[in-house]
């Protein structure tokens, strides 16, 4: 009688918590982000706060995480019960940690890098901007390679971490987690095409407040974009396009729906694999590569080879595409910040108009005389 | 005893036509489709520049030499080191010798990473991984075998053989952790082992290399047919032990060394042609083993590498990952039909 009683008083109190939620926080939901080509996120917008939905924090992931984005004195008001949501985010943000190069020029476009406090690798990041933060010690480094140090992660206590994954297996996310930082997967990779990636600049101007003017900035690129594609169009020449280069016995080359391969048929060039499907790479033999591939017209990005000479000691087999003999070789290998880090792999998935208009310049130098090089280079001798 | 003779010529005969027959189809294989008759006629040097001269003359041809390189020296280093330390076990990996390799491509790779401050992606050149990698394996080996002065057992001499390898495997771990991206790539494809990364000026000097390499072996023949009974009996044969042991050393160094500099570490090779040859030939004298390592090991690299181009497709696969899996069971499967180990 006595558990029964127990029971009893249990369940009225689970229901009366629930109540409590449903009072003190409003459920109207007033609008939705737009989205014009990103399909990894959505955000829904409530009277007291903003719910963020992952959808595709990685390829193939079978569960989503939603974010709860509210002000400290809602959420001194409200309560709800655990695993409503997978993190609960503080707004405003005033200290961020992000995990990739590609997460800093959103920062950096939204003018908000003074709210980076930690970044792993700091040597990989090339904008000026940051590096100076880096110098005034205003940056902690996490370590190396994605294994971020827990310590000084913990010590720093970011009000939000965003990080990315390939699985949701990842020790230094969940120990943060458990320390109560919320861990934001951004899936920006996942997204397969240029402007749908670049889109995800859109999410930081939610994490930041700053929706208008992040809308305003994507619009602007999305407009470079689109006028820059339609230039290339006007010309009658498609220049055949070979890439990428040997690691040992295999050729490692973008499959044809990947987004570097839209990039090249929005540029009006003929990739001599756009025919093949899906994304990520094709892993191909010399011959068969040699033998579709010799007499392409341009060659991009040979993996990190930054001049003839090196492509020619790594493999003498290199000398034999017409592209080595008539030097036509561009790689993004050779445009670095002060550090070393590649500036292609911080700024190349922001701003996919200047990456569309560097492709169209090597393609097609007619067509944008006064434009200069952002990411690509010719080869060095 | 003339019959013996004869029948060991017939199957040295039989072997290398098997070479011969291997090395052509080798050739005539691969992504691209190429027939018969063009092949002949750009080996016979009569055809127009073509994309197919270029595949056959500047892809296959280097790469099967190559193939015929590395199976040859792994089998004789690998029977070098059987007999030397006297163990079954033995081989270039199981004594260390690739894992001395790996640590000095690992430091010319990724060192940078640990001594420089910023990101270094310069490519690293060919011939400073070549000239690194000899030098691991050799001080390896050279550790390996002072330490075995110190130890009577054969299986201690083995383990302290591996330890060496676990101390080089911990330090190369410790410098991946502290290299960016782009060089652990390199270094791990580097692992991967590879044929076809060189080219003719590679072939030719990795060519030099291994004959220097194999004149040791031979000019040893004598000194490891008298280490077969054991250290006091081939010193009282008049043995210099001391000196055959460092000639030993060395050509096994310069085979395996050489080898991994060049092509990777390819796995398997060296521990099994010695045992598959012992069991074809049924003896155990050096004189008819070396050159028959030779060959064999020649042949059996030769498939491995057809079968890793994955004929008429566009892909390839790692030739470590084939030298074992086709040779493992192949050594599984002879040792239990013979039910008896030549040793």
């Amino acid at each position: 009688m006595y558990i029964k009683r127990l029971i009893l008083f249990c369940l009225v109190l689970c229901s009366a918590c629930k109540d409590r939620v449903e009072s003190s926080l409003s459920t109207s939901n007033t609008e939705s982000l737009i989205l014009k080509y990103a399909k990894g996120f959505s955000v829904d917008y409530y009277d007291d706060y903003k719910v963020i939905h992952i959808l595709q924090p990685w390829q193939g992931a079978s569960k989503e995480f939603s974010y709860i984005l509210i002000s400290e004195e809602e959420l001194a008001k409200t309560s709800f019960p655990k695993n409503t949501y997978d993190g609960i985010i503080i707004n405003p943000l005033d200290r961020i940690v992000v995990t990739s190069t590609t997460h800093l020029p959103a920062l950096e476009l939204l003018e908000e890098t003074k709210a980076l406090v930690g970044f792993p690798g700091t040597d990989y990041i090339s904008s000026n901007t940051i590096r100076q933060a880096i110098a005034a010690g205003n940056v902690r480094d996490l370590g190396q390679n994605e294994s971020l140090n827990t310590e000084v992660l913990i010590e720093l206590n970011p009000d939000v971490i965003v990080g990315f994954g390939v699985d949701e297996v990842n020790k230094a996310f969940s120990t943060a987690e458990k320390a109560g930082i919320p861990v934001i997967y951004n899936g920006d990779w996942v997204e397969s095409s240029p402007l749908a990636k670049a889109e995800w600049l859109k999410l930081f101007g939610v994490l930041l407040n700053k929706e208008k003017q992040a809308d305003s900035i994507f619009k602007r690129i999305e407009k470079n974009y689109i006028d820059a594609m339609q230039l290339a169009q006007q010309t009658k020449h498609s220049p055949t396009i070979l890439s990428g280069a040997m690691h040992n016995d295999v050729w490692y080359l973008p499959k044809g729906s990947s987004t570097e391969a839209q990039l090249l048929k929005d540029a009006h060039t003929s990739y001599i694999w756009e025919n093949t499907k899906g994304e990520g790479s094709l892993a191909l033999s010399y011959e068969t590569v040699l033998d579709k591939a010799k007499s392409a017209d341009i060659w991009l990005n040979p993996s990190i080879f930054s001049s003839y000479t090196s492509l020619k000691d790594a493999n003498q087999l290199y000398t034999n595409f017409e592209a080595f003999a008539s030097k036509n070789i561009f790689t993004i290998a050779n445009t670095k910040g002060e550090t070393g880090g590649v500036l292609y792999y911080e700024l190349g998935i922001s701003r996919p108009d200047l990456v569309l208009k560097d492709i169209i310049k090597i393609a097609h130098p007619n067509l944008l005389p006064d434009y200069n090089f952002v990411f690509f280079k010719p080869l060095q001798q | 005893m003339a019959r013996i003779k004869t029948s060991f010529a017939f199957t040295f005969a039989m072997l290398s036509f098997v070479l011969l027959i291997c090395f052509f189809i080798n050739i005539s294989l691969g992504s691209v489709q190429i027939p018969l008759d063009a092949i002949l006629e750009i080996l016979s040097g009569s055809s127009a520049p073509s994309t197919w001269k270029i595949i056959v003359l500047d892809f296959r041809l280097p790469k099967a030499i190559t193939a015929i390189l590395v199976g040859s020296s792994l089998g004789v280093s690998g029977l070098l080191m059987q007999t030397l330390f006297r163990n079954p076990l033995a081989g270039p990996f199981v004594l260390g010798i690739s894992s001395g390799a790996s640590l000095g491509v690992a430091l010319v790779i990724l060192g940078s990473g640990l001594f420089g401050g910023t990101l270094a992606l310069a490519f690293v050149s060919k011939w400073s991984i070549v000239i690194a990698s000899s030098l691991g394996s050799f001080l390896v080996l050279l550790a390996v075998l002072v330490v075995s002065q110190r130890v009577r057992d054969t299986m201690a001499i083995l383990i302290i053989g591996l330890m060496f390898g676990s101390v080089t495997a911990a330090i190369v771990s410790v410098m991946s952790y502290f290299s960016s991206a782009e060089q652990l790539q390199q270094y791990v494809f580097w692992g991967f082992g590879s044929l076809s990364n060189l080219a003719w000026d590679g072939v030719g000097i990795l060519s030099v290399i291994i004959i220097i390499g194999l004149i040791l072996a031979i000019a040893s023949i004598k000194s490891l047919n008298s280490l077969l009974l054991g250290d006091a009996y081939a010193k009282s044969l008049g043995l210099n032990l001391k000196q055959s042991r460092l000639i030993i050393i060395i050509a096994t160094s310069l085979l395996a060394g050489g080898v991994t500099a060049f092509a990777g570490p390819i796995a398997f090779i060296g521990l099994a042609i010695p045992h598959l040859t012992r069991q074809i030939f049924k003896t155990t004298n050096h004189k008819l083993l070396l050159p028959a390592v030779c060959i064999f090991g020649a042949v059996v690299m030769l498939i491995c590498d057809s079968i890793a181009q994955v004929p008429t497709t566009d892909y390839t696969l790692p030739i470590n990952a084939i030298t074992a899996l086709i040779g493992a069971p192949v050594v599984i499967w002879l040792l239990t039909r013979q039910r008896k180990m030549i040793f």
